[in-house]
């Protein structure tokens, strides 16, 4: 019975539903722009990556978040990589937290994310601006690693419940 | 110490180089791909160049399939929130358009000129299309505000196209793929347009910061006083980025303590745009006046003075056979005067004759009417012996005389 709903079409797609939805935040950027709220931007493949990565989710294959940096690189008009290298080094820094922690805690992961995306929004405005010379305004940066950073944990909460979807 | 400091190493390589069993790449081998292709994509090879527009034409396309949902819950919000402000939009509108309609004709009539002006000042003529692009994408990061238009360079779109919204100036291009291209539009950061303030003609350059509005930046200092919120601010057209006269927007004036902000409100609003318009521009060169000026490069000075003194030759020929001519027609109508003179004088005679005649025949006409009267006194007869001889002039006189007069 288990063998055969592993095999259900639904029940596969239920499974690669994380990255099908970094595709599409990739590709769609959820913005809210149209709703004129100032300042206001998160990065959900930030929290999506760290998540999943940090959980080793066995359907959220490295190299197709790589392939999604660069389709964000492309759909943003940022140079080609940069995204890429971006989300790799969400997944190195998942990887070494998961491999120095014995006993994981939410909120020492939350406080370990805002380090993680804190430091490659650094890396990418540093890149961005001394090797490519794009004006960007930091207050943005800082603004959009503060969003993503509170929505971690509602988004979090959702993601542990799809998890125990997918695990029973 | 050294065990923490081993666990800490053995950790990080174990981050970096560990795959699962799912995995088919270690993070280190995508990091440097990741480094390669940064690499890759700063230097402009011409194979990496067309491989981004591959991708870029694929990417863009899959985007805009999977923004429907997205832009249709958009186009929903946006719609609801336009009926609210219906009614008042709508008497608005009214006005403006009155007011456009009455400024348009003036327009023409300026844009007549400024062609005119422009043909004269340059050697060439350019002939601009636009042409309708419909907005494929219009993501703005919170870090880059661009727009992605289904036209490329299939279409004539370069770098450097003007994009507009209506007749306003919305971004220029700076990517161009096969079908597709990528808008930055004012508002961005990397955004510098060199403009005219008018009426008071105030040279500047705004900038865009990711507002709905953009910055006047590089304004110099004593020319701010004059400006007002009623100025507005088109394209100057300097350094040939944007072409000049284009309207970008009106000057809004904020007082911030003693300093003042100038910030100019866009005529457009980029988040509602749907479709724009690019412009395309061809030049054509003025063929004969490039040809007369390298023909006059090219000569030597006495070849000059014989083709100057052949066109006096010419000149000279042309005005001796007009003058032949016209002494030959001068004659001619000389000719036909005397000849109409000479009837003229003829007639005269003919008609004097006439009037003698006529003269005559009223003199005897007379005479025969005063005749029949007084003949019988004037007639020598057996009874008047003083009478005259009838048809001698005595005769004659008495009977115009009415009688014998003693």
């Amino acid at each position: 019975m288990a063998s055969l709903s592993s095999r259900n079409p639904f029940r596969k797609l239920y499974s690669w539903l994380p990255i099908v939805l970094l595709f599409i935040s990739v590709l769609n950027e959820f913005d809210f722009n149209y709703l004129n709220l100032d300042y206001f931007s998160f990065n959900f493949p930030f929290i999506l990556i760290f998540f999943f990565t940090l959980k080793d989710f066995k359907y959220f294959d490295y190299f197709l978040v790589f392939l999604a940096g660069l389709i964000n690189d492309t759909v943003v008009g940022l140079p080609l990589g940069i995204s890429s290298l971006s989300y790799c080094l969400i997944c190195i820094a998942t990887s070494y937290l998961r491999n120095i922690t014995i006993r994981p805690h939410i909120i020492k992961d939350w406080f370990y994310f805002l380090f993680t995306i804190s430091l490659i929004n650094s890396i990418s405005y540093s890149v961005l601006n001394l090797f490519f010379s794009y004006n960007l305004d930091l207050v943005n940066y800082v603004i959009n690693n503060f969003f993503t950073f509170l929505f971690y944990l509602f988004f979090i909460y959702i993601f542990n419940y799809y998890l125990k979807g997918v695990n029973d | 110490m050294a065990s923490s400091r081993d666990d800490f190493i053995i950790a990080i390589r174990s981050a970096f180089l560990k795959k699962s069993t799912q995995q088919k790449f270690s993070l280190l081998t995508l990091v440097f791909l990741s480094v390669f292709i940064i690499l890759l994509s700063s230097l402009d090879f011409r194979a990496v160049r067309y491989l981004k527009i591959g991708i870029n034409e694929v990417v863009y396309r899959s985007s805009f399939l999977v923004s429907i949902p997205e832009n249709f819950l958009k186009d929903s919000f946006i719609g609801i929130s336009d009926y609210t402000t219906f009614f008042k939009d709508y008497n608005q509108n009214k006005k403006e358009l009155s007011k456009m309609k009455s400024n348009a004709v003036s327009n023409n009539i300026i844009e007549f000129e400024n062609k005119e002006l422009k043909e004269l000042i340059n050697d060439y003529v350019s002939t601009s299309n636009k042409i309708l692009a419909k907005i494929i994408m219009d993501h703005d990061s919170p870090f880059l505000k661009s727009i992605i238009i289904n036209k490329g360079s299939k279409d004539n779109i370069k770098i450097g196209t003007n994009i507009y919204d209506q007749s306003y100036l919305v971004g220029r291009v700076i990517e161009v793929n096969y079908k597709t291209a990528r808008v930055l539009l004012l508002s961005d950061l990397n955004s510098n347009v060199p403009v005219t303030i008018a009426p008071q003609n105030v040279q500047a350059i705004i900038t865009g910061r990711g507002d709905n509005f953009g910055h006047i930046k590089y304004m110099k200092d004593g020319f701010s006083n004059d400006l007002n919120n009623q100025s507005i601010v088109y394209t100057s057209g300097t350094g040939a980025i944007f072409k000049s006269g284009i309207p970008i927007g009106k000057l809004k004036i904020k007082e911030e303590g003693s300093t003042k902000k100038f910030h100019v409100e866009f005529y457009s609003d980029f988040t509602q745009l749907k479709y724009v318009f690019a412009e395309v521009i061809i030049k054509t060169d003025i063929e004969n006046t490039t040809q007369n000026t390298t023909n006059n490069q090219n000569s030597t000075p006495i070849d000059v003075k014989l083709n100057i003194l052949e066109d006096e030759l010419k000149i000279v020929e042309d005005t001796k056979l007009k003058f032949k001519q016209e002494n030959e027609s001068l004659k001619k109508q000389i000719n036909n005067l005397n000849n109409d003179i000479l009837d003229l004088k003829n007639n005269i005679s003919l008609q004097k004759q006439k009037i003698e005649q006529s003269n005559l025949d009223k003199k005897e006409v007379e005479f025969l009417k005063l005749n029949l009267y007084y003949s019988h006194k004037c007639r020598r007869s057996f009874f008047n012996t003083k009478g005259f001889t009838v048809g001698s002039d005595d005769y004659r006189n008495c009977v115009l005389n009415k009688g014998r007069k003693n």
